[in-house]
């Protein structure tokens, strides 16, 4: 059997695995512990891992200090599906182009899509200004949407790209044969046929959207109705003390919805990464 | 149904030219197969044909039409594909009812028509399943199931029966040759199996390098090889070609084959002159153990039951098979002689071409 491992090469894999998990978990670990513990308890010396003062006041709390807390939650959310679904829908038939379709400078094009992916979007902060003010779209949601999809549509296309490749491309062939046009074709067989990439990509894309708001809300956006959590956790920090414990509650119950997706979509996540899904 | 006209074909991918000037003319109802060693182009001409792939020269008629610049759709012609190119989300129904949604068929005729092809290939049980719930077999069912619905012209088949296992195949193959029998319809089918390509077609076209080696019916394909390339591919176990150099030419042609032994064969004489080399070509089958003839050492033995198959050598180490009665009298190993009547041989020249027999079998219709 390829999955017999002895004694001793189970033992190093759990310690590894417990290391690396050890790693990535604690900061949220210790997040959770800190959103428990009352603010004046916080910076206590020596450090008490384990004490009798937990307590869930900061998650009622903290509603009270931001008012604004849902609203920037609901900002989050809103702004990252959004973000997901206008990238998803340039990235499909664009990666399905690139999949299957030969045209001119289509390897160099590729290539520019990944070398645009090495910038940050740091680097695009001043022209993306004067562009988005140009524009007239600063402090408004377009703002935090437009720079995400635009940032976000290179990684999508090579991601679902190398998905699509994988459908045989008979399956086309017998439909193109059949007097199927391309667009039925990739609405009938090749789309259906993707269902476990696509999710793979949207999954990817909000991830990403989620993850690069900050950036935008805080340069683009001085709208305080429109922020997204990230920019909104800033109202913790006070003109005399940050309340520490609240923002960490606020930071897990903005995270919390994501999550629970996450956990939901966890199998189609393998899925569509082990399998090729189409039995030749 | 239609007859089908290749005119002058050639397909060039760059530089590489796989198709030469392939001209043929398949008649209604006829059943063409393709065959030749994989490399030859008989895909690429079946999907020429298809219109998958475009021929970078010639034209294609189906019927009384020029369809050279015809979507497949246009074309008349239906494909099988080697993988079934089956539709794995959608049930079996769907997948035979495909072309027919394409055409946006009214509901009544498409099930009716579903329901006739599902009838002729026993799949009327199967038509809520998934592919992936089927057998090799069955799924072959379905992929034949889809091209029919249409009523095609032509039936385009890409090596159907490559991915199923041996047993299945033959099943299969008295399937299809049913099929065409009862569908009456033109097919053209690509393999490089020369057993499918003997057992179903009424006409072979053996291809070789993107050209045209032979096109003619099995029979004749046996009895009269137009090459070496054919003889050799033709036939189970292969041919067995043994050099020889020509002694005489006057009325038949003498030679004395590699080993020493003398025979003066029936053939065409024409264009052959005294001291040229050229091949005799022995069917495995048309020898049998005598007094008089080649002395062969057998290296291997191989007894089928009913009959024996030899492996072995003669003269300078050429390779000689012979295929025995079941219970010869042979042993691995030893030496045997075996006798071959002139009649049976084949005279190749050294361009492969092959000298005319003056003694063949009657073809049979």
């Amino acid at each position: 059997m390829m999955d017999r491992y002895t004694k001793l090469q189970l033992v190093g894999i759990y310690a590894a695995l417990a290391v690396f998990l050890t790693f990535i978990l604690l900061p949220f670990f210790e997040m959770f512990m800190a959103s428990l513990r009352p603010l004046e308890h916080l910076f206590r010396s020596p450090y008490q891992f384990w004490s009798d003062d937990f307590s869930l006041q900061a998650y009622k709390d903290m509603w009270v200090t931001v008012p604004l807390l849902g609203r920037y939650i609901f900002n989050s959310i809103f702004i990252a599906t959004s973000v997901t679904v206008i990238t998803m829908v340039f990235v499909v038939p664009a990666a399905y182009a690139y999949a299957r379709l030969e045209f001119p400078f289509k390897n160099i094009s590729l290539g520019i899509f990944l070398g645009v992916n090495m910038f940050t979007g740091a680097v695009l902060l001043i022209p993306l200004y004067r562009v988005l003010r140009t524009m007239g779209l600063l402090n408004t949601y377009w703002a935090m949407i437009v720079p995400g999809v635009a940032f976000l549509i290179p990684t999508g296309i090579w991601l679902l790209r190398s998905y699509l490749e994988k459908i045989p491309r008979e399956l086309e062939e017998a439909a193109f044969v059949d007097g199927a046009s391309r667009m039925y074709t990739l609405r009938r067989v090749v789309l259906p046929l993707a269902v476990p990439g696509l999710i793979v990509v949207s999954v990817a894309v909000f991830i990403g959207a989620y993850a690069q708001q900050f950036l935008f809300a805080i340069t683009f956006n001085q709208t305080r109705e429109l922020q997204p959590l990230p920019a909104g956790l800033f109202e913790f920090i006070g003109y005399q003390s940050v309340t520490w414990n609240e923002m960490m509650a606020a930071a897990l119950v903005g995270v919390l919805p994501v999550m629970l997706i996450f956990l939901f979509l966890q199998k189609y996540l393998v899925a569509g990464l082990t399998a090729g899904a189409v039995k030749e | 149904m239609a007859t089908l006209n290749l005119n002058a074909i050639n397909k060039s991918f760059g530089s590489a030219k796989v198709l030469h000037d392939i001209s043929l003319a398949i008649e209604d109802k006829e059943f063409v197969v393709f065959v030749g060693p994989s490399g030859c182009g008989k895909s690429t001409l079946l999907r020429i044909i298809a219109g998958l792939e475009e021929s970078t020269s010639g034209s294609i008629q189906i019927g009384d039409e020029d369809v050279s610049n015809a979507a497949p759709v246009d074309r008349g012609i239906s494909m099988v594909f080697q993988s079934y190119a089956l539709y794995p989300h959608l049930s079996v129904y769907e997948n035979i009812a495909f072309p027919l949604r394409v055409q946006k068929m009214p509901k009544e005729e498409l099930e009716e028509r579903v329901q006739r092809a599902a009838g002729i290939l026993q799949l009327t049980e199967k038509l809520d399943l998934k592919p992936g719930q089927l057998s090799g077999g069955q799924r072959q069912r379905v992929a034949i199931g889809r091209s029919i619905v249409r009523n095609p012209k032509v039936f385009l088949f890409d090596e159907p029966l490559s991915n199923l296992d041996a047993a299945l195949r033959g099943d299969m193959r008295v399937e299809l040759s049913q099929l065409h029998s009862q569908l009456d319809a033109t097919m053209v089918y690509v393999t490089h199996d020369q057993v499918e390509a003997m057992t179903m077609a009424d006409r072979i076209v053996v291809l070789n390098g993107g050209k045209v080696e032979q096109f003619g019916s099995p029979m004749e394909l046996y009895h009269h090889p137009a090459t070496k390339f054919v003889a050799g591919f033709i036939g189970q176990p292969n041919m067995n070609f043994v050099p020889a150099t020509v002694l005489e030419t006057t009325g038949a042609l003498t030679v004395e084959l590699d080993g020493g032994h003398k025979m003066s064969l029936p053939v065409d004489t024409a264009g052959v002159r005294k001291g040229d080399t050229v091949e005799v070509g022995i069917r495995p089958e048309h020898v049998t153990l005598g007094d008089d003839g080649l002395d062969i050492t057998v290296n291997v033995l191989e007894r089928l039951g009913g009959i024996s198959i030899t492996y072995g050598t003669i003269g300078n180490g050429t390779r000689f098979c012979a295929s025995l009665s079941g219970d010869a009298p042979i042993q691995q190993g030893k030496n045997m002689r075996l006798t071959v009547a002139p009649e049976d041989c084949h005279v190749f020249q050294s361009n492969g071409n092959v000298l005319r027999r003056k003694s063949a079998p009657a073809l049979v219709a």
